[in-house]
């Protein structure tokens, strides 16, 4: 299958006086995905995304956004095409929030009316009041200035969007929280994100590629697990010990649940003649759908009853988009090998095994 | 006592003529003050640009600011004869120290990444100055033309010298004829409208920190 390319960058170079940052850099970033730049600092990971947009005007080779060479285009215009977040701090203090997230649409003159609508658009997709939209960026928390970045980003309806070590500036309970958001965001926006970080979970989070670079070159691209199992040297340094459980934080659970888990009604006779699929327990549920427990296969009684003291309570239910890390966390701190699966309306819709993280884990490392 | 007296009958007596140098006054200051800010704010934002030229322009205006003012009025008429003109001429000269000054520090010190953020996102280089440097920057520059506008208020006082009225025709005519009423007359006035022009100013100016606070 061939996919579409927002972003191609062809032997890149980017000289300052007399050494090269970006050193000969190729690199296709496909339509849609989010590509993460990451490396040390000095890496030129931040100096490549500049490029994209002309920030940063490239030395040699060619830079094609939706096919056109960038040298060919106005800079002006090409970033106005571009969607830019960068560190909170790159929110205008002396505006408003609303002039803030309409800035795009200021600078290219659309009309009052518009701004306004877009504005109240655009709060309500990262989750704001839109009583916020008349104050200014001090008046809000660092991860709200940030949803505001990614707002303003998305004013002019960008299909690129450039971040810049985006949630470099908040700590750590909002920047999970704003990634969360962010990969939510993306499933209904569907842009071609590229987006620079120095923190590797975050990159494996967020990625669906990964490209690592070191003095200014490409040491390697790939997803979370291709990068987990590189033998480079450097590679492996730069992912680091815990790697492999940190790749499997952007793999959701719905890849590895198993659904055809035999469960009853509460109240019930259990029909003894439903194929166990190999498993021991039975999923109690209640009217609505909802797990209330579990009873072990040994316990039911031969008319298929269950007695009352013989029903388990479960662990708390998991979301099918929890990632796998977070999955075998719960088991880990639950002391159980297993979880249950609901559905937002909390259905039960099957269960995740130990087991079957782990054969994923093999399977996709290889 | 005596003496206040007279000032205040002086004052009174001749309202109209009083009031006609306080009209002049004022006008030269205004004036002045526009000169200030249409010469000053743009060259403060140009020498924003270049280290060279920042150190030529300051150097050269704070310069200028240390001549005194008989030496400035003095030199002047030869040139330009004596009238409205030289003096507001070298008004402006004093006024433009503050202004361009503060334009040129408010201008370099709005943070690179505002600028960038606004360039990134497609501003060209007119919309990053009138939309993202000025209005950061306009709490300092404003702050600029209050000190300037003050002080060609008092400086203003000499225009006399050189022939363009204002307030200092009545302490100038004071001395001359030895009239202390009237001398004090004149005294009286400057300082009552100094303090005033800078109390009005100055609470213009506070609201405008104000509104522009912008610690984050």
């Amino acid at each position: 299958m061939t996919r579409e390319i927002s972003v191609e960058l062809q032997d890149v170079v980017k000289v300052y006086d007399t050494t090269k940052v970006v050193d000969g850099v190729n690199l296709s970033i496909e339509k849609g995905e989010i590509f993460v730049l990451i490396g040390p600092s000095g890496c030129g990971k931040t100096t490549t995304l500049k490029m994209i947009n002309q920030l940063i005007p490239h030395t040699s080779g060619n830079i094609l956004v939706n096919g056109m060479n960038v040298k060919e285009l106005d800079a002006v215009e090409l970033r106005r095409s571009i969607g830019y977040v960068i560190q909170y701090i790159g929110l205008l203090p002396h505006l408003t929030i609303e002039e803030n997230i309409t800035f795009v649409l200021q600078l290219i003159r659309r009309p009052k009316k518009e701004q306004k609508k877009r504005a109240h658009e655009l709060i309500e997709t990262v989750g704001l009041p839109a009583s916020y939209l008349k104050r200014h960026p001090r008046e809000l928390s660092g991860g709200q200035q940030q949803r505001i970045g990614v707002a303003r980003a998305l004013a002019g309806d960008p299909e690129i969007l450039l971040m810049d070590e985006p949630f470099g500036a908040v700590d750590p309970l909002t920047r999970e929280q704003l990634q969360n958001e962010l990969l939510r965001l993306q499933e209904t926006i569907q842009k071609t994100i590229v987006f620079v970080t120095h923190d590797i979970q975050e990159a494996f989070k967020v990625g669906n590629r990964i490209g690592i670079m070191r003095n200014g070159k490409m040491a390697s691209v790939g997803n979370a697990m291709e990068l987990v199992k590189n033998e480079d040297e450097f590679v492996r340094s730069f992912v680091g010990q815990g790697a492999i459980f940190d790749a499997l934080d952007n793999i959701p659970v719905k890849r590895v649940m198993e659904n055809d888990i035999p469960n009853v009604r509460e109240g019930e006779p259990f029909k003894l003649k439903t194929a166990m699929n190999g498993w021991e327990n039975i999923i109690v549920l209640d009217q609505n759908g909802a797990g209330v427990g579990y009873v072990s296969l040994e316990d039911v009684g031969p008319d298929g009853v269950i007695p009352a003291g013989a029903v388990r309570p479960l662990l708390p239910g998991c979301s099918p988009d929890l990632s796998i890390k977070k999955a075998v966390e719960q088991m880990l701190y639950g002391g159980r090998t297993w979880l249950p699966v609901a559905s937002p309306e909390n259905v039960f819709e099957g269960i995740v095994t130990f087991q079957a993280c782990a054969g994923l884990l093999s399977r996709e490392a290889g | 006592m005596e003496v206040f007296a007279d000032a205040f009958t002086y004052l009174i007596a001749r309202r109209e003529y009083v009031l006609a140098t306080l009209t002049d006054h004022f006008m030269l200051v205004i004036w002045a003050t526009f000169f200030v800010i249409l010469i000053g704010v743009p060259l403060g934002i140009i020498i924003s640009r270049t280290n060279r030229l920042q150190e030529l322009v300051l150097g050269s205006v704070g310069i200028l600011y240390t001549i005194p003012i008989l030496a400035l009025l003095g030199f002047l008429i030869p040139i330009m004869g004596i009238g409205t003109r030289p003096a507001l001429i070298a008004l402006v000269i004093y006024g433009l120290l503050p202004v361009v000054r503060n334009t040129c520090v408010g201008i370099s010190q709005v943070p690179a990444m505002t600028k960038e953020a606004a360039l990134g996102m497609g501003a060209n280089n007119l919309q990053l100055l009138f939309k993202v440097e000025i209005p950061l920057t306009f709490p300092v520059i404003f702050a600029g033309i209050r000190t300037a506008m003050v002080m060609t208020f008092s400086l203003a006082t000499y225009a006399v010298f050189i022939g363009a009225g204002g307030m200092g025709s009545i302490i100038m005519r004071g001395m001359r004829t030895y009239n202390t009423g009237m001398l004090l007359a004149g005294i009286i006035m400057v300082v009552i409208t100094t303090v005033l022009l800078d109390r009005v100013v100055g609470f213009i100016d506070n609201r405008v920190q104000k509104k522009f606070s912008l610690a984050d």
